[in-house]
């Protein structure tokens, strides 16, 4: 049953310090007029923002570049060590195509095979949300049913109603950490429920996307489906530049590239896993040929994987989270909400 | 204990072959003799070879469930990881992980007669399961082998050929794509060209096709001209694998992985992927 | 985590992000929005390319040769023996017997020390760098035109020009950000003309593909100039009020029909005229070229006929037009602007100025050499004749991106004696007698100055790997032991000295630095920068942008019976020149693990080549047997080979013949034949 609480924009801090004893949190951090994911230094205050950080926080679950085992070869003695990390994380302020893009993230990393990295960060981490009271310039969270209001998958979910917050918990784990700082927060008032649902439905009329307001997704599926031999895919990724910026700042993206590096020391080497990028010509290559070797099909091939093939294979799981951050980072201004449009009137 | 799917188990190799040109099998054992009992794995099915300090590669197992205590795998040398294999000696230690993909289907195909054409070193995964077949022969109605490389040298397993070729109710065909100078007295064309000399009663047929992607493409079209059903036709598909887990996204293909869901598919069911570059091309 | 915000090792972009550290090691790659340029996004280099720094191949410590092998020194052996060596050498043979070649890719406060080194310490002007191999033709060709060598307007403005002409750069590989504000413009409607030998990646949203024949561009470009005039294109009063010299252009030009620029380019009449009525007709019309104009034995004809095209339709001084030579280097800009050029102290101010000289000499307490020195270029013939004694170099590879490596090898062979300060060991360094071990941008502090004159910090992340040092520090150590004491407590000390002696760095300093790049001229504390040139006057003096009249000249080596293809070089955007930083990477390296030789698929057919196969290549100079990629994107009887790949050298074929006046190599023309296996 979730509760819903009410916390003083003034009383945030205190509630962020008391975190800070047993866990590093995370928040969006102001750099140079970037807002990035950052280790909280407790001295500094939270920032308010708009928006959203160019780099979402599944790289606090899945690093960009991680380590997972070193080997040390002494003849025939070989001595494998795992590198698991356990530290105990709150991330503060994640956006609900976020929360959305870690939901379809668990369910790859903890599926078939359990990653034993992503567990241990996800089994030691808090997920805190932040609903948008306003659209950013590129999200179409709105059509998809990922945002602007986050429905699952927080521990504590946080809506700002001006001087104060309205806190929904998600979780027992949420729960425990509001009950611990119990004289903190108030009890919340219809009032404040009722301006929950007015802020959800003030911020889904303000979306201007080449979308419609909602989008049905098994539409989506089927509609792209009957588009996989169009022009459009070579159209459209004429001026891709191979970058991989696009699986990067996904929320969903989770290709990755293990290496053996060998370390300075003689005998040693660490298995890294590293972000890669179904973008790029090599992710296919094998010794004879490329399985996909025009851009059209990588482009394709990302945009399937994210609205066909993941809720095909994973019941319905959102591949695509509407956060429009691929728009956003794109340098050959290729953009996935004008592909759909494109696809939606086919 | 939960097990780091990321790390590999050690082996050490109790003998390498010189299999044919270009081509090595090794036979492993685990140096945990506990992970050695327990070890299971079904035909069709590979695994990730480690090189301490070079790399992991997806390697398909050519032994069959039926030889008791080792594992065996036959490389071409042609990566960074199994060229590096291939300078490994009898005694080395590298590392292994498996067994992954869906195997072939055993059971499934009780009863009926088999017909197994192979091209190249595609042979190794079908003789993992020709050789548990014939361990358990009264299951199996005819078996039929048809194997072409594009010159003698390079025909694998040789000994395990004249064996099969020497059993009863089943039969071996061979084919080189060009004559060689010195002595070659068999068929000489593409293993398709085999395929008219056999006697297959396709009611009862199950055919099992492995090899490079375009014989595999053109076998697939010779089977169905035959009259094969395209759930009877079972194959490999060949993509790039790395973590063999269905998590580093290299070997998605539609809604699946064939790391996950394959290699191993009926022709049926590769149509309904729409990328199989077997079957398609893309404006090309 | 820590994040540092810094500007990119690898082109003249200058594009910034934050590099990710955690226990001592560069581990993830934030993007900046608020950056002018990078706006958020980067190239695959700049998110993936950094593994580099933390191979286990880095240059850990000195190394000194003993015999035919390098064993481990200390920094004071290592020093010494150079200092010990160097003075040698300048007693016996005097100090123009020493050449120093800088690094386009260290720092300006690295550059200023090393030309401060060779000028102070030794004696000698011989400084130079890979500019000469790269944009020297620029400097020269725009000088002369506008007073000013560099990039006239700056990036961000690109996208709103409504034509842009893209002429000898594949931006889209090269200058990626660039390409971004182009295929913004055109997606604002701009007009794309894009001339290229080959079909590049922008062709595809050109309004015009103009393949000219490589080397042809004068030809064509007055050609242009030619139907500008005679249609009455021109604008008649930029031209009056703001340029001398344009009735001898018009009478040089009058002969350039465009059937007789179709003729030498083998581009149609009609194009041309196209190509000219197009840009003419533009209220914003920008001009962007590279290599593709500026290596051949004309290239500073090639930059004075593209000079010539934008004055002549008042394209130069206004947002969004000029003419833009994007600088390959990360910090190639800021290697001209910090004086490692034979000719000039900082600033482009003459060693041969009296009244300049005594400014430096004053400034740095020495007499300092007043003749002008020898380019790169010009002192590999010197190596050879033994006129040369000894080399240091900093930060370059020139066995395998100078032209003609047999040449450049029997050079550096001929030596006395090999100094290369780097933070792997290249095939130059392993020809060296001492080695010394630099470091990365991720492991030191300094200043780069992108293609657009932007002036950006780079800042230090990670500590030196093993006993390596900051490429600065080591230049101020060598002083000492050379007898010349630098003393510098950092870095922002060095840019403090560069501004006091600099007039269009004289407002730039670390304080500034912080708030976000400055574009040089930034005269003064309070000078906000400068982002597009010339625009009440250029800079030449009298304030006068001046017409040159340029004849076409063919290229120094063309195909011929024997060698009957013409052979061009140049880069992909996955690796980064020479192949030292990005061939380990895996990422970078997956993209191309080996070399290629481009064939148009008639040749290819007629050569009986198939697509994959091995191929020779050979020129008069040498051989490489390379991979042939049959593609329908170059003209029959044109092959590319990128230099990225050590065992494939390009640069085993091409040939050191150079422009006369900036001595740049015609890397994009020489005369090749090819053969099966």
């Amino acid at each position: 049953m979730s509760e819903m609480k009410i916390l003083d924009k003034a009383k945030l801090a205190e509630f962020i310090e008391k975190l800070g004893a047993d866990f590093e949190v995370i928040v969006p951090q102001r750099e140079d007029g970037n807002l990035v994911f950052g280790s909280l230094d407790h001295t500094q205050p939270v920032v308010e923002f708009t928006g959203k950080p160019l780099v979402p926080p599944k790289e606090y679950l899945f690093p960009q570049r991680e380590e997972l085992l070193t080997f040390t070869v002494k003849g025939k003695e070989i001595r494998v060590e795992a590198h698991l990390d356990n530290v105990k994380r709150v991330i503060w302020g994640i956006r609900p195509c976020d929360l959305a893009g870690i939901k379809t993230l668990d369910t790859i990393f903890l599926s078939n095979y359990t990653d034993n990295y992503y567990q241990a960060r996800r089994e030691n981490t808090i997920l805190m949300g932040l609903n948008c009271n306003e659209p950013c310039s590129s999200g179409f969270c709105s059509p998809l049913g990922t945002g602007p209001f986050a429905k699952d998958s927080f521990d504590l979910l946080f809506t700002d109603l001006g001087n104060r917050f309205l806190i929904e918990t998600g979780s027992e784990a949420g729960r425990e950490l509001v009950a611990s700082s119990a004289d903190l927060f108030a009890e919340a008032r219809d009032a404040d429920k009722a301006k929950l649902k007015e802020l959800e439905e003030k911020c889904k009329r303000a979306f201007k996307s080449p979308l419609p307001s909602t989008v049905d997704l098994a539409t989506v599926s089927n509609k792209l489906s009957g588009a996989w031999s169009d022009a459009l895919w070579t159209e459209e990724s004429e001026t891709c530049i191979l970058c991989g910026g696009c699986n990067f700042v996904c929320p969903t993206c989770h290709c990755f590239n293990v290496e053996d590096v060998p370390a300075e020391q003689q005998g040693v080497s660490t298995r890294v896993r590293y972000w890669d990028s179904c973008q790029l010509g090599g992710f296919t290559q094998m010794a004879a040929e490329n399985t996909r070797r025009t851009q059209a099909e990588r482009l394709r091939q990302r945009v399937f994987h994210k609205l066909v093939y993941i809720p095909d294979k994973y019941n319905g799981a959102v591949g695509c989270t509407g956060c429009g951050r691929c728009i956003e980072v794109c340098p050959g201004e290729i953009s996935i909400t004008n592909i759909l449009g494109r696809v939606m009137v086919k | 204990m939960t097990e780091n799917i990321y790390a590999p188990h050690l082996v050490t190799i109790k003998q390498v072959r010189d299999e044919a040109e270009g081509v090595k099998t090794f036979k492993l054992a685990f140096n945990d003799a506990a992970v050695g009992e327990t070890f299971t794995y079904r035909p069709g099915q590979f695994g990730e070879v480690t090189i301490f300090g070079v790399g992991e590669a997806p390697i398909s197992i050519t032994s069959s469930p039926v030889d008791k205590g080792y594992l065996e795998l036959a490389v071409a040398g042609v990566g960074k990881v199994t060229r590096a294999l291939h300078l490994k000696q009898q005694g080395d230690v590298i590392g292994f992980r498996g067994p992954y993909g869906n195997g072939f289907p055993f059971d499934e195909v009780k009863g009926n007669d088999i017909l197994f054409v192979a091209g190249g070193i595609g042979l190794a995964p079908l003789r993992s399961l020709i050789n548990q077949m014939f361990a358990e022969r009264d299951k199996f109605g005819k078996i039929g082998i048809l194997y072409g490389t594009r010159y003698p040298a390079l025909l694998c397993f040789r000994d395990d050929i004249d064996r099969w070729a020497g059993l009863e109710n089943s039969g071996v065909l061979l084919t080189v794509d060009t004559a060689p100078d010195n002595g070659w007295e068999g068929n000489i064309g593409v293993v398709g060209s085999l395929l008219p000399k056999t006697r297959i009663d396709l009611e009862n047929t199950v055919a099992f096709v492995c090899g490079p992607p375009i014989m595999i493409h053109f076998v697939i079209m010779d089977l169905l001209k035959m009259g094969f059903g395209e759930d009877k036709i079972i194959t490999t598909m060949e993509r790039r694998m790395e973590c063999g887990l269905g998590k580093c996204g290299h070997c998605n293909i539609g809604e699946k992985y064939v790391c996950l869901d394959g290699p191993v598919f009926s022709y049926q069911h590769l149509k309904e992927l729409g990328e199989s570059v077997e079957l398609h091309t893309f404006g090309r | 985590m820590k994040k540092i915000l810094t500007t990119c090792e690898f082109c003249g972009c200058g594009c910034n992000f934050y590099l990710g550290v955690e226990d001592d090691k560069v581990t993830a790659v934030y993007p900046s929005t608020s950056h002018q340029v990078s706006q958020g996004k980067l190239c695959v280099k700049g998110w993936m390319g950094h593994e580099y720094i933390h191979s286990a191949e880095r240059l850990k410590t000195p190394l000194i040769k003993e015999g035919d092998k390098f064993r481990e020194a200390s920094w004071d052996e290592a020093y010494q023996l150079i200092a010990d060596r160097l003075r040698q050498t300048k007693e016996r043979y005097g100090s123009d017997s020493i050449v120093m070649s800088s690094s386009a890719k260290c720092t300006n406060e690295e550059n200023y020390l090393l030309q401060k080194l060779a000028r102070a310490a030794i004696g000698t002007n011989n400084v130079d760098h890979c500019a000469r191999l790269c944009h020297a033709s620029t400097v020269i060709g725009l000088s002369q035109t506008f007073g000013s060598g560099a990039m006239t307007n700056s990036i961000p403005e690109i996208g709103s020009a409504d034509v842009i002409f893209v002429i000898g750069s594949n931006t889209t590989e090269q200058h990626p950000l660039v390409a971004d504000q182009i295929v913004k413009g055109v997606k604002k409607g701009a007009r794309l003309i894009v001339a290229d030998p080959r079909q590049i990646q922008l062709t595809k949203l050109a309004a015009l593909h103009l393949s000219h024949r490589p080397g042809t561009d004068v030809a064509l470009i007055n050609g242009m100039l030619n139907v500008i005039i005679a249609e009455d294109l021109v604008d008649r009063e930029f031209v009056d009020s703001r340029t001398e010299g344009f009735e001898e252009l018009k009478e040089a030009v009058a002969g350039y029909t465009p059937r007789k620029a179709a003729k030498i380019t083998g581009v149609p009449a009609e194009k041309i005229v196209e190509a000219a009525r197009i840009y003419a007709r533009g209220k914003k019309g920008t001009i962007i070229y590279a290599m593709g104009i500026t290596q051949h034995t004309t290239g500073v004809d090639n930059v004075t006929s593209c000079a010539n095209l934008a004055m002549l339709t008042g394209n130069v001084g206004k947002e969004s037009t000029g003419v833009n030579p994007l600088r390959g280097q990360n910090n190639v800009q800021g290697a001209c602007d910090m004086g490692t050029l034979p000719n000039v102290f900082p600033g482009y101010q003459a060693v041969t100025n009296d009244e300049l000289r005594q400014k430096f000499e004053k400034a740095w307490g020495v007499k300092l050499p007043s003749q002008p020195g020898v380019t790169v270029t010009e002192a590999i013939n010197k190596m050879i004749a033994g006129e040369i004694k000894a080399l240091y170099i900093m930060g370059e590879n020139p066995m395998i991106s100078d032209p003609d490596m047999s040449h450049t090898e029997k050079a550096l062979k001929n030596l006395g004696f090999l100094v290369v300060q780097d933070i792997f060991l290249t095939e130059t360094a392993r020809l060296a007698d001492v080695v010394l071990p630099g470091v990365s941008f991720a492991e030191k502090d300094g200043t780069f100055t992108s293609t657009e004159r932007k002036v950006q910090r780079v800042r230090k992340a990670i500590e030196p790997v093993g006993s390596s040092r900051p490429d600065w520090e080591i230049i101020t150590e060598l002083s000492s032991y050379l007898g010349y004491k630098m003393d510098y407590p950092s870095p922002r000390e060095v840019m403090d000295e560069i501004a006091k002696l600099t007039p269009s760095y004289g407002g730039i300093s670390y304080d500034r630095l912080e708030r976000g790049g400055l574009c040089w001229p930034c005269p003064s504390p309070d000078h906000p920068g400068t982002p597009y040139l010339h625009k009440e006057k250029f800079a030449r003096p009298g304030g006068k942008g001046k017409f040159f009249a340029v004849p076409y000249r063919p290229p120094a080596e063309l195909p011929d019976d024997e060698y009957p293809f013409t052979l061009t070089t140049g880069r992909t955007g996955f690796h980064w020149h020479t192949g030292t930083m990005t061939r380990k990477d895996w990422a970078l390296d997956r993209e191309y693990p080996k070399g290629y030789v481009e064939i148009n698929p008639q040749d290819a057919a007629n050569t009986g080549i198939r697509n994959g196969a091995m191929v020779k290549v050979a020129s008069r100079r040498g051989e490489i047997s390379v991979q042939a990629n049959v593609v329908d994107t170059i003209q029959e009887g044109l092959v590319f080979i990128p230099f990225h790949f050590a065992e494939a050298a390009a640069n085993k074929l091409t040939a050191a013949n150079l422009d006369p006046v900036a001595k740049i190599p015609e890397y994009k023309v020489c005369a090749v034949k090819l053969e099966r296996g």
